[in-house]
């Protein structure tokens, strides 16, 4: 893994952020960014790459990627569902969003259709209590989900994929 | 109508952006400070408002604030919370994504009171959309001059930074936000050493939540003692309510620290009621954490009183009868609504958001979500309700940091007032599969005992 002229300029913009010699503390966003732009996901060879661009010991940045749930370590479908299930969301219906995924994709919370499409995962409180039941989608959230809403979901998912 | 000193002007078209902002009298505040006060003299302000921490805790901020050290040739800094994960809660997000520049403008006069030249907004990575309406704003006050090296000539100089998290609860809890901003593991540090003395890369550190904040610009631009003027008692100034849950309008309201409770739900400005046509069964008035109350006792304290939307009523009966204002993440249930569920699944999330380091709160929280769950889905035995309690005891105040109390007190009080709607799941297992207990007497007026 190696990063382009320009990536590398943003990841300098990052470590300007903070004190000289502070530049671990790029570590959160750059596997923001990195995830980003290595389909999804963090491979122990981005991770390693991560370590060598912030000058950290690779167990570092292991230590960081496991901890936070946003990090996804093994290989994700081209749209990821993530579904809050917290008490809020639960009060407005998630269980019943949560199952016509599974009903309409055949997948589970964890689970990634065959044709590497769509990956379900279950997300505790997002923070949009009010607008339940809802989810995550890529960098944006979805909410007062509708079983017509995921319908367009699916199909929004499957027309980026062609 | 109630006063909004927030967000009066969170609906203005454009003002999100910085010209309108400041067309509609944006960063007064700062020109105040920068030009005609000390950083005493701010600190002084803030406490004569008696404003407290909007976070969940409820700390004097005038107080927090002076308690940071300044150790000659030590830098300071002020660090923003807006990890805003306690479930039932998304007012900080409400407040960002609509009125960024009033964050920033707080920001600006906190960071002076604080000599803070370098100050963080910590915000969790899932509100990515939010993080870059600030990063835009911050861009906007750089680009205005209200940011940068001798802001107005005042010889002080400050940026402001966005920080992303990526998915933990415990990230909220302050140390842990610094560890985390540190590029590490959101595990707590044990205290002492305070972050006043030694917090961000072992400088002294102040880290306030977002409203807090954004609080400071109206305390400024009125004076504290108006600011005080709003309220009853300690609990003064107005505060953003996030409202969920089976109500008709869920949402973020502003209100005056003086309406009650039965107003804030049932009134029009307000919730609108409870939606359906149903009726209130219980409540979470302060974030997930702080103890659920059965609809009599949320209305009316034991006393008989009205309960207020104030620190001191919320609160009023201790944990026996009472709860918390908390982060003000308003959680309502109608009489559909299963508590033996509901339970389960804060159990669920304290379980998933343990950062793993304490036994108590790593094992504990595991414990009770799997006999919630066992109950729940009626194969739980009497004996699991005591061992439920059990457990609870063994992990509030067993832990470094907060997260082992906000993951007993849920269960604590759901056994403490609905100890009969999980007894019957237990003796009718097969009808708690199809149906759940419904209202029963939890609305029922309490008697109350002669003083």
């Amino acid at each position: 893994m190696k990063f382009s002229e320009d990536k590398l300029k943003v990841v300098g913009e990052m470590i300007s952020h903070y004190p000289e010699g502070k530049q671990k503390s790029a570590l959160i966003p750059l596997l923001h960014f990195i995830q980003k732009h290595n389909d999804n996901w963090l491979s122990p060879e981005a991770l390693d790459y991560a370590a060598e661009l912030l000058n950290i010991t690779p167990i570092e940045v292991y230590e960081v990627a496991t901890f936070y749930s946003m990090y996804n370590l093994k290989p994700v479908g081209k749209t990821v569902f993530e579904v809050c299930q917290t008490g809020p969301c639960m009060l407005r219906g998630s269980d019943d969003i949560i199952a016509y995924i599974y009903e309409k994709l055949g997948i589970k919370p964890g689970e990634t259709t065959t044709d590497g499409l769509f990956t379900l995962k279950v997300a505790e409180c997002l923070g949009a209590c009010g607008y339940a039941p809802m989810m995550q989608l890529g960098p944006d959230y979805r909410e007062h989900l509708t079983k017509e809403k995921i319908d367009a979901l699916i199909a929004e998912g499957r027309a980026k994929a062609n | 109508m109630g006063r909004k000193l927030l967000l009066d002007k969170a609906h203005i078209e454009g003002i999100r952006h910085y010209d309108v902002y400041r067309r509609e009298g944006g960063y007064r505040s700062v020109e105040k400070v920068l030009k005609g006060m000390t950083p005493e003299a701010v600190v002084e302000e803030v406490k004569k408002s008696g404003l407290r921490g909007r976070g969940g805790a409820g700390f004097p901020t005038g107080m927090k604030w002076s308690f940071l050290a300044k150790p000659e040739g030590m830098p300071r800094y002020l660090v923003v919370n807006a990890d805003e994960s306690e479930p039932g809660t998304f007012k900080d997000r409400f407040l960002m994504e609509f009125i960024p520049h009033l964050l920033i403008e707080g920001m600006i006069c906190a960071s002076f009171a604080l000599g803070s030249n370098r100050s963080y907004i910590y915000i969790r990575g899932e509100y990515w959309w939010v993080k870059e309406i600030l990063e835009q704003a911050v861009q906007e006050a750089r680009n205005a001059g209200w940011l940068g090296k001798n802001i107005l000539g005042s010889g002080f100089d400050c940026d402001i930074f966005v920080q992303p998290g990526a998915g933990a609860y415990i990230c909220g809890e302050e140390t842990a936000l610094i560890e985390s901003l540190e590029g590490k593991r959101g595990n707590p540090r044990i205290k002492p050493p305070f972050p006043a003395v030694k917090g961000l890369w072992g400088c002294p550190t102040v880290v306030n939540n977002v409203e807090t904040i954004a609080a400071v610009v109206p305390i400024i631009n009125d004076g504290g003692e108006e600011y005080a003027k709003i309220g009853i008692g300690k609990s003064t100034g107005t505060k953003l309510i996030s409202a969920c849950g089976n109500i008709n309008k869920p949402g973020v309201y502003e209100i005056e620290m003086n309406i009650s409770v039965e107003e804030f739900i049932y009134s029009d400005e307000y919730c609108g009621g409870i939606a359906n046509g149903k009726r209130l069964k219980a409540c979470i008035p302060g974030g997930s954490s702080v103890p659920i109350l059965p609809a009599n006792l949320l209305l009316k304290t034991a006393k008989g009183e009205t309960r207020m939307m104030t620190y001191e009523s919320l609160s009023d009966g201790g944990f026996a009868t009472g709860t918390m204002m908390g982060s003000g993440g308003f959680i309502v249930m109608d009489e559909d609504q299963c508590v033996v569920k509901h339970t389960y699944t804060l159990a669920r999330f304290y379980r998933h958001e343990s950062c793993g380091q304490c036994s108590p709160c790593r094992e504990g929280t595991g414990w009770m979500e799997k006999i919630l769950l066992k109950i729940e889905q009626g194969k739980g035995t009497m004996s699991d309700i005591d061992l439920l309690w059990d457990i609870q005891r063994k992990i509030e105040g067993n832990t470094i940091c907060p997260l082992g109390d906000a993951a007993a007190w849920p269960v604590a009080a759901a056994i403490r007032h609905f100890r009969d709607e999980f007894e019957w799941h237990i003796t009718n297992p097969s009808d708690a599969l199809v149906r759940n207990y419904g209202l029963a007497n939890y609305a029922k007026p309490l008697e109350v005992m002669p003083a």
